[in-house]
C-alpha cells in the first residue's frame, strides 16, 4: 500500500516536472501578462485613441481580473496590478503613443 | 467661308480640346485634405448592410461590433458611419493591419533600392546572424521557419506574441524574435507570425541612416498620402512595433487602400514599384489552401482560389485583397469594383464573417440593390 502511494507520488512529481520544466520561462512570465497588458492597452486607449476613461476600463477587461488600475493624467502614466505583479505604461508623444515601462518593484 | 465662321470653328476646336484635357484631369478622383463625398442613396441594400454591420450592442461584448466603416468608390467617399466613442477623428488601433502598412513602408524602401527580396535579413539586422539563409522574401511571406507560437487569448502561457508585447520581449522585440530557434528551413513552411513582421521593422532600421528611421513612415508614406492621424508605437530601442501597434483614423487608412487599389500610384507619383505590389498580391510559393482561411501573399491577404479550392470569400471577386487585424480590423481592396472599405471593430467573439460583410457592402455600394 505504502509502495503504491510512493509510486503514485513519484509519478505525479515526474509529470509535474515534465510539464513545468520545459515551460519554466513561460510560467515565470505568465503572472506579468495581465498587469502589463492592462497598463499598456489602457494607456493607448485613453491617450492615443482619446477614448473616455470608462470606455477604456471596459475595453481592457479580460477573464483574469486586475486588482488596481491607476491613471496619472498629468504624466499620462498608467499603472495596473494583477496576479501580484505591477506594471506601468506611459504616453511618450504624438507619434510614439504609449510604451510599457520596466517593471516597478513595488505596488504604489 | 467668312472669317467669323472660321473663328467659331477654331473656338469650338479649342473648347473641345480643353474639355478633353479637363476630362482626363478629373477622370481620376484623389482625396485632397479631405475626401470628395457622394453618399450612396439610402435603400434596402444599404439598410441590409447596416443591419449586419451595426446591430444594437449588448453589455456582453458579443456579436458584430463595428466601430467604424468607411467606403471609397473609385476615389470618392460613398459611405461612412461610426459607433461611439469612435469618431471620424479617432486614431483607432489597427492591430495586424499594421503588418500591411509596414509592407508599404518596405515597398518604398525597395523602390529606393535599399534591399532586394533575396538579400539575407541578417545583412541589415545582425542579431539574425544565426539564420543566414533567412531572406527578406521569407519574412514578407511569413515563411521564416522560426519556431514561433502565434496565439493570443487561447494560449497565453506559450504565446510568443504575448511574450513579445507584454513580458519577456517588450523591451527589445527584435532581439526577442531573433533568439527563436529555427523550426523549419526558411521558405519551406508558411506560418503566420507577428515575429516575422516585427523583424521586418527591425531590419528596416538597419537599412536607413540612424536619424531617418523614426520619421521614415511619415516622410515616405503618411505625409505623401495626406495622412495626419497616424501613430506608430515603438519598443524601448525605438523599433516600430510593426506587427501590431499602428493607429489611424478610418478615412486615413482608406488612403492606403486607394494607394493599393491604384497599384502603388498616388496622383502623379509612384510610391510603390509595380513589381512590389505584384509581390504583395502573389500567393506564398507552395502554400496549400486551408478551409475558409485567406491566402497569404507578401504581407497582404488574398482571395485567390488555389488548387481547385473555392476563393476564401466566394461572394466577392477573386482579385480582392485585404489587410486584417485582431478583433475585426480590416482594410479591404476590391479592384474589380474600384472599392476600398475600412472596418474598425471590437469583435470579441467569432460571429463576424468577412464574406457576409463584403457581400452586403458590395450590394450597397456597387450594385445598389438588395442582395
Amino acid at each position: 500500500m505504502r509502495r503504491r502511494h510512493a509510486l503514485l507520488l513519484g509519478s505525479a512529481v515526474l509529470l509535474a516536472v515534465a510539464v513545468v520544466w520545459p515551460n519554466r520561462a513561460h510560467l515565470a512570465a505568465f503572472p506579468d501578462i495581465i498587469g502589463a497588458y492592462s497598463a499598456k492597452e489602457y494607456c493607448s486607449c485613453r491617450y492615443v485613441s482619446g477614448n473616455p476613461a470608462d470606455y477604456c476600463q471596459v475595453y481592457i477587461r479580460q477573464y483574469i481580473p486586475i486588482d488596481l488600475l491607476h491613471d496619472e493624467p498629468a504624466s499620462r502614466t498608467v499603472t495596473a496590478r494583477g496576479l501580484g505583479r505591477t506594471h506601468s505604461a506611459a504616453w511618450l508623444g504624438p507619434r510614439e503613443g504609449c510604451r510599457l515601462l520596466g517593471e516597478t518593484p513595488s505596488a504604489p | 467661308m467668312s472669317a467669323i465662321a472660321f473663328s467659331v470653328r477654331f473656338l469650338l476646336a479649342g473648347l473641345t480640346a480643353a474639355v478633353l484635357v479637363a476630362g482626363r484631369a478629373v477622370a481620376e478622383d484623389w482625396p485632397g485634405a479631405d475626401w470628395t463625398r457622394r453618399p450612396v442613396a439610402p435603400g434596402p441594400a444599404l439598410a441590409a448592410f447596416e443591419a449586419y454591420a451595426f446591430p444594437p450592442r449588448d453589455d456582453e461584448r458579443s456579436g458584430v461590433r463595428s466601430d467604424a466603416v468607411v467606403a471609397i468608390r473609385d476615389g470618392v467617399l460613398v459611405y461612412e458611419r461610426y459607433a461611439a466613442p469612435t469618431t471620424a477623428d479617432t486614431p483607432h488601433l489597427v492591430w495586424s493591419v499594421s503588418k500591411s502598412l509596414l509592407a508599404c513602408l518596405l515597398g518604398v524602401a525597395y523602390g529606393e533600392g535599399r534591399f532586394g527580396l533575396d538579400d539575407p535579413a541578417a545583412r541589415y539586422y545582425p542579431p539574425l546572424a544565426a539564420h543566414p539563409a533567412l531572406h527578406m522574401r521569407h519574412l514578407l511571406n511569413w515563411t521564416s521557419g522560426l519556431a514561433w507560437e502565434e496565439d493570443y487569448e487561447y494560449s497565453p502561457l506559450t504565446s510568443s506574441v504575448i511574450a513579445m508585447l507584454y513580458t519577456r520581449g517588450h523591451a527589445d522585440m527584435g532581439r526577442f524574435v531573433a533568439q527563436h530557434q529555427a523550426g523549419a528551413a526558411p521558405g519551406t513552411h508558411f506560418s503566420y507570425s507577428s515575429g516575422d513582421s516585427l523583424l521586418l521593422a527591425a531590419v528596416l532600421k538597419g537599412m536607413l541612416p540612424a536619424e531617418q528611421y523614426a520619421d521614415y513612415p511619415w516622410a515616405v508614406l503618411f505625409e505623401p498620402l495626406g495622412i495626419g492621424s497616424a501613430v506608430w508605437e515603438r519598443d524601448a530601442t525605438g523599433t516600430f512595433v510593426g506587427a501590431s501597434y499602428a493607429y489611424l483614423n478610418a478615412r486615413d487608412l482608406a488612403r492606403v487602400g486607394l494607394l493599393m487599389l491604384r497599384d502603388g500610384r498616388w496622383g502623379e507619383h509612384r510610391l510603390l514599384p509595380e513589381d512590389w505590389v505584384a509581390f504583395n498580391r502573389s500567393p506564398v510559393p507552395g502554400y496549400r489552401p486551408r478551409a475558409e482561411s485567406l491566402v497569404p501573399g507578401g504581407h497582404w491577404w488574398l482571395n485567390l482560389p488555389l488548387e481547385g479550392a473555392p476563393p476564401p470569400w466566394p461572394d466577392v471577386p477573386e482579385d480582392t485583397f485585404a489587410a486584417l487585424g485582431h478583433w475585426g480590423q480590416a482594410l479591404y481592396v476590391l479592384p474589380k469594383e474600384k472599392l476600398v472599405i475600412v472596418r474598425f471593430a471590437d469583435d470579441r467573439d467569432a460571429s463576424y464573417r468577412h464574406n457576409d460583410f463584403l457581400r452586403l457592402a458590395r450590394a450597397a455600394f456597387v450594385v445598389g440593390e438588395a442582395p
